[in-house]
């Protein structure tokens, strides 16, 4: 019999015998869907919340702030800087024909967190007209836009999610005034769905801000125009701002905040793991020395150490993917799409879904047949080394 | 000599589903103190079961069990370990070490179940062991023992608590004739020079040459045929 | 030999069996350990300091929102109010706002010193330093360390919220006393200057403060006086919520998630995989023994006393592994608690509280995994375990 014939049909001998101990060896494939489970969740959270800020980011829109500043909540622009913005180069149109620019400013206001119910900072950003049109990704879904110059909101999807108390038609206070939550937007998958809206004139006036915003959102033409735009607002000495594309602007803060989930998840993970190993070279072991007489009698007929050692390798990977299997589908059926929310960079709450993707169900498989390929090995060339024998002493 | 063992009437019937097999149906037994009875017959015939009442480790359904005066079928399962422990030394055909203990470890099993001091039992283990010959041994494993070497551990460890009767099942079936022999003549040794009370079941009748007397069990009824 | 020593033999009849084992279930015994004390510190980090009658009264809408200064005398005029202190987040960095970010808070002196005398520990020579030096500042001793700054020296301090009249983003301090904690495993990251300091030289937002610390004649009155502030301030621009300061840190805390959750979802989950694999393993392990088993019992071994060898076997082994699990991560927490990370988490050494409980669970792992097995052992007929029936 060829090498390849002989191990195949020592593979199908072993993967055939799992049922002899079913137990052990389903103890082996539940480990090990725990640690893919386990390993997932975390990926999937730091996954969601990433694409959640890269998601953010338009390539055409330039975000400027206060030189020197890296929160919205620090940075200060004066009236007279947003017209400066406006007659840099590849600076679009809007449909009312001037420069397409949404002067904003965030406030931080309470919100009860719904999975904690203690409170938690929500944006309060006030827009310019043009505060829908920077953001493609967004449009109303229920209700209507707040009327300008009114004490009117709108919420975002994802901010009804994860917090009580802003539902439509509500009335809300904020300070001495009340403000009516008169529609939802949507913008899936971006940091805008955890924010208020309101009209920045209003809240500059109500919150004593005077005429001063904080950010400015503008439209260019086209993203190939963004290098021009950038090093104007470098440049021109009475602006004081830094302007950077929105992309930009979200993957930088991605970077840094997906460090921390990805600095829990993966030693978490890891040390899972090798109590999953310990379990599956138990679970080889035995295989292997209760098969030891099959295993001696087969080598006596002629089969080779070789395929001992790979039907034992394949038994081990078997078992482990098939963990891998589990602990996929208990992650994709039990925590894709789940809602979540923390605290953001703006140091606001951002509200995001846990995303269960291809690349991190690779990495959690990887982990799962590391385990099965080293649970397999030691074992493996124990059995190849089973000497040729008609009878074993007991 | 007293009567040391008897069984007066011992029914005992297995069900198994439907069906139910009689092995005892009034069986009548009585082996003296020093007594050295080998018991035959073919399979089937309830020697198995016999030894198992004998051992305390079955119950009959019917009948008295007399051992020394004390009536043990209506002992409940702890009242017969704790007079197995006082009063039976087992000797099985596959020996039945722990291999996770050396020799004297194994021989001490039984005085674990006593309230002897540390010392005392030590003592005890090292008679015992000097008694069939293996004091040399005492720290080695069950593996490094040849088949002979491990029975007579075995014995060692049935006489350790000086108990009135030792109980063999197939003691020779799995040695060799020389030494089975070797087994056989401790045996006759423990019950000539210590008095011991033996009651050995075999199939061989080269063994039961060794005792002193032989019952022939075939179907739950004895025939004795003496030497 | 007692019953001990059979039982630990036997525990070791197979060493490779054991040893990985006890890796699984030391495996579990860490994550419970290090997560569950991580878990735990966060919590007392919202209680360290607090002083069972101290309330924070910060604006309704958010206590990022300033109030005006003219509140802190309102306030202290309330009655059942006895002391009366303030404080404005800097956003203060040193030299580099991506790495050096710390809690930097513009107080006034005196009354601040005299209300967290105990959590903020100075000797009276840099107490009369720090109220005399307009520019004056205290440093925590975990910052001082870090950054290797003395008594004396004068540091730039960078707000990354305010700017000063001439531009310039930092204000120059002179270090007037490094302070330690009420308990040497307290967070001391932490700075503290003059609001007035700032107050002069800010280009925007003067004349407020951002949060105002109350002390109350008892912990009894904190309803009623926190009640009474609040009402004084209803219906004004800047209204006021008053919480006492225990409820206030541990919100802010929460902020990040619901941690509890993710460690309890975590640590199941590890428990439940060596509780498979264990008890699994045991229920294997015990079936080759049967025949020793039906010999003790033979012997005479009681089957109580069966029962109890084998289920204490089990106890044994998660025991053993528990112990090594737990020991181990609180070996790596000392480790953790003092890098910079760490230091801002406090006393993250492991509890007793933990340490009961990682045993208490060890024994219940053991009592659960072994219980099959012991079971089985327990009703076991001689004659089918002697196999000659």
């Amino acid at each position: 019999m060829s090498l390849l014939n002989q191990t195949g049909s020592v593979i199908a001998m072993n993967v055939r015998s799992i049922p002899q101990r079913l137990w052990m060896s389903l103890a082996t494939v539940g480990s090990i869907a725990l640690v893919v489970a386990v390993l997932l969740g975390f990926l999937a959270l730091a996954n969601g919340f990433n694409q959640t800020l890269k998601g953010s980011g338009a390539p055409d829109v330039a975000i400027a702030l206060r030189d020197g500043s890296a929160a919205e909540l620090n940075s200060t622009i004066s009236r007279e800087q947003i017209d400066l913005l406006g007659q840099g180069p590849g600076v679009r149109a809007g449909p009312d024909g001037r420069p397409l620019i949404s002067a904003e400013l965030v406030l931080i206001v309470d919100g009860i967190k719904k999975s904690t119910a203690t409170k938690a900072n929500m944006p309060l950003r006030g827009i310019g007209p043009n505060g829908l049109l920077v953001r493609p990704q967004a449009k109303i879904s229920q209700g209507r836009m707040f009327t300008p110059g009114s004490n009117e909101i709108v919420v975002g999807a994802g901010l009804l999610r994860e917090f009580s108390g802003f539902e439509l038609g509500k009335t809300l206070r904020f300070g001495a005034q009340t403000w009516k939550v008169v529609g939802v937007f949507e913008a899936p998958g971006t940091v805008f769905e955890s924010e208020l809206w309101a009209d920045a004139p209003v809240i500059q006036s109500l919150f004593k801000r005077g005429s001063t915003f904080q950010t400015a959102r503008v439209g260019l033409t086209s993203p190939a125009a963004m290098p021009a735009f950038v090093k104007y607002v470098k440049d021109e000495q009475r602006l004081q701002l830094k302007a950077q594309s929105e992309q930009t602007y979200f993957a930088d803060q991605a970077e840094r905040s997906g460090l921390l989930i990805k600095y829990f998840g993966w030693p978490l993970g890891i040390i899972m793991a090798i109590g999953a190993l310990a379990g599956a070279l138990n679970t080889m072991y035995a295989s292997v020395s209760s098969r030891a007489a099959e295993i001696a009698t087969l080598r006596v007929i002629g089969f080779s150490g070789f395929s001992a050692f790979v039907g034992t390798m394949v038994e081990a990977l078997v078992l482990s993917a098939l963990g891998a299997l589990v602990g996929v589908a208990i992650c994709a059926m039990g925590f894709n799409g789940l809602s979540a929310s923390t605290l953001g960079a703006g140091f606001t709450q951002v509200a995001f879904r846990l995303q269960v993707g291809p690349d991190i169900i690779t990495q959690a498989v990887t982990l799962a047949l590391t385990i099965g390929l080293i649970g397999g090995i030691f074992p493996g060339l124990r059995a190849s080394r089973q000497r040729p024998l008609l009878a074993l002493a007991a | 000599m007293s009567a040391l063992i008897q069984l007066k009437n011992v029914k005992k019937t297995y069900r198994r589903g439907k069906e139910s097999i009689t092995i005892f149906d009034g069986l009548n037994l009585t082996i003296e103190q020093g007594d050295f009875v080998a018991i035959m017959g073919p399979s089937g015939s309830g020697k198995t079961t016999l030894l198992n009442l004998l051992g305390g480790t079955d119950r009959s359904d019917s009948g008295e069990i007399n051992f020394d005066g004390e009536r043990i079928d209506g002992y409940n399962e702890g009242q017969l370990a704790g007079w197995r422990a006082r009063s039976v030394g087992f000797i099985f055909q596959f020996y039945n070490l722990m291999p996770v203990l050396n020799a004297a470890q194994n021989v001490e099993l039984p005085l674990m179940l006593t309230k002897l001091s540390a010392g005392k039992r030590r003592a005890n283990v090292e008679t015992a062991l000097k008694i069939v010959g293996l004091w040399d041994r005492a720290k080695h494993k069950p593996k490094e023992l040849s088949g002979g070497q491990q029975q007579r551990v075995a014995i060692a460890r049935a006489i350790v608590s000086d108990p009135k009767f030792l109980l063999c099942d197939e003691p020779t079936g799995d040695l060799d004739r020389n030494t089975a022999n070797d087994i056989l003549g401790t045996l006759q040794q423990l019950n000539q020079d210590l008095g011991k009370t033996i009651v050995m079941v075999t199939h061989d009748p080269e063994a039961a040459r060794f005792a002193k007397r032989t019952l022939h069990l075939d179907k739950g009824v004895f025939a004795e045929v003496t030497q | 030999m007692t019953d001990f020593d059979l039982v630990w033999k036997n525990l070791f009849r197979k060493p490779l069996r054991t040893i990985l084992l006890t890796v699984s279930i030391f495996m579990a015994f860490l994550i419970f350990g290090i997560l569950t004390s991580l878990n735990v510190a966060l919590d007392r980090a919202s209680e360290s300091g607090s002083a069972s009658n101290r309330l924070v009264v910060s604006n309704k809408i958010n206590f990022t929102q300033s109030m005006p200064y003219a509140y802190i005398n309102r306030v202290a005029a309330i009655p059942g109010v006895t002391a009366v202190t303030y404080q404005n987040w800097f956003g203060a960095y040193y030299q580099d706002q991506r790495t050096s970010r710390f809690v930097g808070f513009a107080v006034d002196p005196e009354t601040y010193m005299a209300i967290f005398r105990d959590e903020a520990r100075l000797t009276d020579a840099e107490r009369q330093a720090f109220l005399t030096e307009r520019n004056g500042v205290i440093v925590g001793k975990s910052l001082a360390d870090r950054y290797g700054w003395k008594v004396g020296q004068t540091i730039p301090i960078s707000s990354n919220i305010y700017s000063q009249a001439n531009g310039r983003r930092s204000w120059d301090m002179k270090i007037s006393g490094i302070f330690t904690g009420a308990k040497p495993t307290d967070p001391t990251t932490a700075i503290y200057f003059h609001y007035d300091y700032m107050n002069e030289t800010i280009t925007f937002n003067r004349d407020q403060v951002g949060t105002i610390t109350v002390v109350t004649a008892s912990p009894d009155q904190n309803d009623q006086v926190a009640k009474a502030i609040d009402a004084n301030f209803a219906n004004s621009p800047a209204e006021t919520s008053t919480v006492d300061e225990k409820t206030f840190s541990r919100a802010f805390l929460k902020q990040a998630g619901d941690l509890n959750f993710i460690v309890t979802m975590v640590v199941s989950a590890a428990f439940a995989a060596i509780l498979m694999i264990v008890s699994t393993t045991l229920v294997s392990a015990m079936r080759e023994r049967t025949k020793e088993i039906g010999v003790m019992k033979t012997l005479g071994f009681s089957s109580p006393r069966v029962l109890r060898m084998v289920l204490g076997e089990a106890v044994l082994l998660s025991s053993l592994g528990a112990v090594l699990g737990l020991g181990t991560s609180a070996f790596i927490l000392t480790g953790l608690s003092k890098s910079p990370v760490g230091s801002n988490f406090g006393d993250l050494s492991m509890s007793p509280v933990v340490a009961l409980t990682g045993l208490a669970l060890a024994v219940s792992l053991g009592l659960v995994t072994g219980a099959i097995p012991a079971l089985s052992a327990l009703r076991m007929s001689i004659i089918e375990a002697l196999n000659r029936g």
